[in-house]
């Protein structure tokens, strides 16, 4: 069923501002996603109304709290396709639970000479944690590079594997520098069968296309509520003899069952793994979120943007200053990075800001991925829900007047 | 802001920029770079006999922020001492580009020069 964006529009409340005098064409939804006013308003609602610490009070205000904090829990489970609610941590952000992983699986099971494999398109996220563990700990680390078309090369993933070193592969499920969609239930079914485990990072896939868990052969597999439409909260799932066999990540109140003056036993999961009073309302507001882009159908936003991202790049390809990094369109999710002849990122974020269109300009937290393409930074636009070819079209007109201002003038040298 | 920052007067110190290139030998040789966005910078300077900043140069790559500023600094320094370069800040910056108010994501883009400027005076002994 094809979206109807200007009613999803109306639903946003930040579509209702301009930015510099023009309308504001929101094309960074891959750093972070607009909040409609559903989950404003659940939210507010827990504020308003419902609000208490989780799992403590006696009282039926907490009681009610507790339920729709859990509730919440519930629906992450069934949106990735989890059958068991323990598995379900709740942390900050994808970071966290990334970290989380690479912090109390990797402390205890990677030893010196081990090695631990990613990838060259990683975001820093699912990069510094391992990178670090394997320095703390002697081990190896080595990246499955990618190919000037932007995939990644698998020629080189069984003899990584083959020794049997390898304990850990961390894989992105799409890129968000160059769209790349890694073949990672392909890369999941080697790791295995040499031994190693599987992290998933979801942070860039889970807003764009089903995710489950399953099927896809992950071990852990994390993702960000912000760029789900929802407040900043994140999701850390993981195998539960996994999670049941690892050390708490932080301790404190809550994740604890007994404590006595010299020795504590953990809580069963998750809570295990959720020291401390959690986010309330942002979890509940990211189930609201969630209920949001189901309603509206994950398959649905993602034959959406299989029609807006052939057209972009498409469009793109009409200026011939511009260079698009990364895959065709059909092999690549709602991301199109580019450079501009002549032209640093910056200044076209700039330019196009005049224009009340934000895109993203920088590394994209992604800065081995670029030096793969010898390019220190690029310009990026990012599509969802909300994003039409009107706003692409939006987009290659500002890009045009960017051409045309910096175009060299016949200038008196200085 | 944009407006103001991509005007004539900026946008001609990025595409012909003042005191391009490398000064041999110089008492000041500094590399810097902004790797968020990749803006690098080599620039090298000579003091005059009573240390004062006699002449300047840049080469690098970035956007027009750091290029332009860049260049009107290799201009805005002749003459100065040591000292009073080490005093200036973003404000002096921005009155040098013509009195552009920059934005959060820019400030380090157009003080990238300056910064170079005090760090590579201090490496070579000219400022305690
Ligand atoms: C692929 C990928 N992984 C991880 C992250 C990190 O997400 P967060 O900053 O919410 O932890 C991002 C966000 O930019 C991402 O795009």
């Amino acid at each position: 069923m094809p979206l109807d964006v200007p009613a999803i529009r109306s639903q946003f409340p930040i579509f209702q501002r301009e930015i510099n005098g023009k309308r504001l064409v929101y094309l960074d939804s891959a750093a972070s996603a607009q909040k409609p006013q559903v989950v404003i308003d659940a939210m507010v609602e827990v504020w308003s109304h419902s609000y208490a610490n989780v799992h403590r009070g006696l009282y039926s205000l907490a009681e009610e709290a507790t339920l729709a904090y859990e509730g919440a829990r519930a629906k992450f489970a069934r949106f990735i396709n989890a059958t068991d609610v323990g598995e379900i941590i709740h942390v900050r952000n994808a970071t966290e639970g990334i970290n989380l992983v690479a912090y109390s699986w990797g402390e205890e099971h990677i030893h010196e000479g081990d090695r631990i494999v990613i990838t060259e398109l990683e975001h820093h996220a699912n990069l510094v944690p391992w990178q670090q563990l394997a320095k703390r700990k002697g081990a190896e680390l080595a990246y499955i590079p990618v190919t000037d078309d932007g995939s990644l090369d698998l020629t080189v993933l069984p003899d990584l594997l083959e020794e049997g070193r390898t304990k850990v592969v961390a894989c992105s499920v799409m890129s968000n520098v160059l769209g790349t969609l890694p073949p990672v239930s392909e890369i999941a079914a080697m790791a295995h069968a040499a031994g190693a485990l599987v992290v998933m990072d979801g942070a860039q896939a889970a807003p764009h296309m089903p995710l489950d868990v399953q099927t896809l052969g992950a071990d852990f597999m994390a993702f960000s509520g912000h760029k789900l439409c929802g407040p900043g909260v994140g999701v850390l799932w993981g195998r539960r003899e996994l999670l049941e066999s690892m050390p708490p990540f932080l301790y404190g109140g809550d994740m604890i069952v007994t404590v006595k003056r010299d020795d504590s036993k953990w809580n069963v999961l998750p809570h295990k793994f959720e020291a401390g009073t959690p986010p309330i309302a942002e979890v509940v507001g990211l189930g609201a979120a969630i209920d949001y882009l189901t309603a509206i159908g994950i398959s649905n936003i993602q034959q959406h943007e299989r029609r807006i991202i052939p057209y972009a790049m498409a469009r793109l390809r009409e200026i011939p200053e511009i260079r698009v990094l990364g895959p065709a369109p059909s092999e690549r999710g709602a991301v199109v990075s580019f450079i501009m002849d002549g032209v640093h990122p910056h200044d076209i974020a700039s330019v196009l800001d005049e224009e009340g269109i934000c895109v993203r300009a920088g590394h994209h937290c992604a800065q081995p991925i670029h030096d793969r393409f010898c390019v220190p930074a690029s310009a990026r636009a990012s599509f969802y829900i909300y994003n039409d070819e009107e706003d692409v079209d939006a987009l290659v007109a500002a890009l045009r007047k960017t051409v045309s201002l910096f175009a060299r003038r016949q200038s008196t040298p200085r | 802001m944009s407006h103001d920052l991509y005007r004539e007067q900026l946008l001609d110190h990025y595409h012909n920029p003042a005191n391009y290139g490398v000064l041999e030998p110089a008492d000041v040789d500094i590399e810097m770079d902004n790797p968020t966005c990749g803006d690098r910078i080599h620039l090298t300077a000579r003091l005059d006999s009573e240390g004062h900043i006699a002449a300047v140069m840049f080469e690098g790559q970035g956007c027009v922020v750091s290029m332009a500023a860049a260049s009107m600094l290799t201009e805005a320094l002749v003459g100065k001492a040591p000292e009073e370069v080490n005093r200036m800040g973003l404000e002096d910056v921005e009155e040098m580009m013509g009195g552009v108010k920059l934005s959060m994501g820019r400030v380090k883009c157009a003080m990238l020069s300056l910064n170079a400027t005090k760090q590579g005076l201090r490496d070579a002994g000219k400022l305690a």
